[in-house]
């Protein structure tokens, strides 16, 4: 990709940045080749890349690096775009909101500062994987589980920062997050929560500061560089149960959700509950071709024909129990009375118990995976999907209106409808699963006017995503409109305080500092 | 579509007994009892493979073996049932050649230019990987290892 400037830099501007964020980093970590750009682009972008093109890489080493990079990036009004292991995929992977932004590549970070199997914590940099903190946990035997998202190739604090969600009790995972270390965009050095002081013995385990709690300003924010946080992991549970449903229609979805809600809220069922729909199971099976032929949707009556074929229910849910034995077989045996009022057809139980060996699919066991990502394979070609997200209320009444509304509006795009919800609590991430072939233009545009059409479907009818793709991040902020955008504004007070250059990923989910307002409403899908 | 699913089992099945022919950390992850499949069904998943740990020193001129450097750069993809074995093993299956051939590692027809251009450039569902995902000294000694053919 050829160098695209950042608004505002000349040339030679752009060269006397680099050149001292090589005195900073080394030569060797500031990476501004045609192919290093192109190694930075989203990989899924839904259009061309150079939409959100980056003017290259600077990977810091350390704290000490961050802070002299973000110094030179005020000195020479460089924008900076934050990325952890910039795995994001689906919603930017690297690649920045604002085209020439140069992005801050934290992966050399990767340090297992602590980790504290008797309070279940750790402390990590922002460039440790999933599978790199999986795997320090079975090399040391810890007796922790982790909860991990569909792609375990990702950063653990990337992900907790963009509000990813896993599957276990601790699924959640921006309420895993406690006590951070944080580069301000003046190079100065704070810690939240009670790590303001000086060797405190709590920091990463009292979820509040003394004060304003300022964890979540830095989730889905541009407003400080976190550098390291304490994040809880979960006690290995002495045994695991996986009940495995098979709920036979769409529209049984309304009571399901109806029968686990209170399960969920009654602590009987603690996880993060995955329904997904039958395509999912699909994906691994095979390609779309080998079992619909045609460009369009696949029509009801093939579905309906493949559900059999491959005895399928239209929903397949895995869901898993954690505890001792005796309070487990218990739960499991709440849980299938109060589906048997609904479900005739007989409960699978599968049982893990501590020092049973695990499989590279059980994520539900904290197994890390890119496996979910294959999917992207269904539709041929280079594949690559988007997620349209709303929450909704964990009511089977909100659940089959949303799923009702963004149905149809998918068939009538005539794309095929993945959907899945999870439960997190008092409500569901509505995941629908926007899967393209990127060569194919006619299906690229098709994606992007279906993506437009859902969201202001949703927002009329009072549901908002919880995490958007970079060409969208404008359009989802102004669905937040209460009292002429406050909140936003607010924010950008605060941008514009903390980061008066606006060098800290300007644009990120519709923040944008005075700097670079001219660009809000710019470079969108 | 017979052709297509008969294909799809048969990744599922192949995907389940490929062995991993390079040199990993040993796991106390036990596969499942033996005794087979369950009737009826495809083999489960096989466990987490270890990859080797990353030695620290500098990366620009990395003194890990090509070996080592591949179970840690590339290992989460590119071991068994990764997703990237997954894909390729498909692929393979198509060009008639034996499952086994998802890994990297048992291929012989790889060059080291083929696996730079891969890595750098991506390849279908396989992302374009970093100077900070993996070095263009840690690159080198990769692609020797993996670039058996001529």
């Amino acid at each position: 990709m050829k160098l695209v400037l950042p608004p505002g830099l000349s040339p030679q501007g752009f060269d006397g940045a680099v050149k001292a964020l090589q005195g900073a980093v080394g030569a060797g970590w500031v990476m501004t080749s045609d192919e290093d750009r192109d190694a930075y682009a989203d990989i899924y972008a839904p259009g061309p890349e150079t939409l959100w093109g980056a003017s290259g890489a600077v990977a810091p080493a350390n704290v000490e690096e961050v802070q002299a990079v973000v110094r030179i990036a005020n000195e020479h009004k460089l924008p900076l775009w934050i990325v952890a292991r910039g795995k994001n995929l689906g919603y930017g992977t690297a690649a920045p909101r604002m085209p020439g932004s140069m992005v801050l590549d934290l992966g050399r970070m990767d340090r297992i500062i602590e980790i504290d199997p008797e309070l279940g914590y750790c402390v990590i940099e922002p460039g440790v994987g999933f599978l790199d903190l999986y795997e320090h946990i079975q090399r040391e035997k810890l007796p922790l589980m982790m909860s991990v998202p569909g792609n375990g190739w990702g950063s653990v604090l990337g992900n907790a920062l963009d509000h990813g969600i896993g599957y276990t009790p601790y699924g959640v995972h921006a309420s895993n997050l406690c006590g951070m270390e944080v580069v301000l965009a003046n190079g100065e050095l704070v810690r939240t929560g009670l790590g303001a002081m000086e060797n405190n013995k709590a920091a990463h385990l009292f979820p509040f500061s003394y004060g304003p709690s300022w964890d979540q300003m830095f989730t889905q924010s541009n407003l400080g560089v976190v550098t390291k946080a304490g994040m809880w992991l979960m006690p290995e549970p002495e045994t695991s149960v996986e009940l495995n449903l098979e709920i036979p229609n769409a529209e049984d979805i309304g009571w399901v959700i109806d029968t686990l809600t209170p399960l969920r809220l009654n602590r009987i069922i603690d996880q993060s509950i995955f329904i997904p729909s039958w395509l999912g199971k699909m994906t691994i099976l095979g390609q779309r071709k080998d079992f619909w032929d045609k460009p369009g949707a696949i029509p009801e009556w093939r579905v309906q024909e493949l559900l059999k074929e491959h005895k399928l229910s239209y929903w397949n849910m895995q869901l898993r129990l954690y505890g001792e034995e005796s309070v487990t077989k218990a739960k499991a045996e709440v849980v299938k009375a109060a589906f048997a009022k609904h479900l005739k057809t007989p409960i699978g139980e599968r049982w893990w118990r501590k020092g049973d060996p695990t499989n590279v699919m059980d994520l539900t066991l904290g197994v890390p995976s890119a496996v979910p990502l294959q999917m992207g394979d269904w539709v041929g070609g280079r594949s690559a999907h988007m997620g349209f997200s709303p929450v909704v209320p964990a009511t089977g009444k909100h659940v089959l209106d949303q799923m009702r509304r963004s149905r149809k509006i998918i068939n009538d795009h005539d794309v095929d409808f993945y959907a899945s919800f999870t439960i997190g609590g008092r409500f569901c991430n509505n995941v629908n699963m926007l899967m393209y072939d990127r060569d194919n233009e006619k299906q690229v545009e098709t994606i992007k006017t279906l993506f437009n059409a859902l969201i202001a479907d949703a927002a009329a009818h009072g549901y908002a995503e919880y995490r958007t793709h970079l060409g969208w991040m404008d359009a989802i902020s102004d669905t937040f409109g209460f009292n002429d955008h406050a909140m936003r504004r607010m924010t950008e007070k605060v941008k514009d305080t903390l980061d008066p250059n606006g060098i800290l990923s300007p644009g990120k989910n519709g923040i944008w500092p005075s700097a670079y307002a001219a660009q809000r409403g710019k470079a969108l899908a | 579509m017979r052709v297509g699913q008969a294909a799809s089992l048969m990744v599922l099945m192949a995907i389940g007994i490929v062995v991993t022919a390079c040199d990993v950390v040993a796991s106390e992850n036990q596969p499942a009892p033996a005794g087979g499949p369950p009737a009826g069904g495809p083999p489960p998943p096989p466990p987490h493979t270890m990859r080797a740990e990353m030695v620290e020193g500098d990366r620009l001129s990395s003194g890990m073996s090509g070996e080592a450097l591949y179970s840690n750069r590339c290992g989460a993809c590119h071991f068994d049932f990764g997703m990237g074995t997954n894909l390729v093993t498909k692929q393979q299956l198509a060009f008639g050649n034996p499952p086994a051939m998802g890994l990297l590692t048992n291929r012989e027809d790889l060059t080291a230019d083929y696996v730079k251009a891969v890595v750098r450039m991506g390849k279908g569902a396989m992302p374009r990987q970093t100077r900070v995902d993996i070095t263009d000294a840690e690159l080198e000694k990769v692609a020797a290892y993996l670039g058996k053919g001529k």
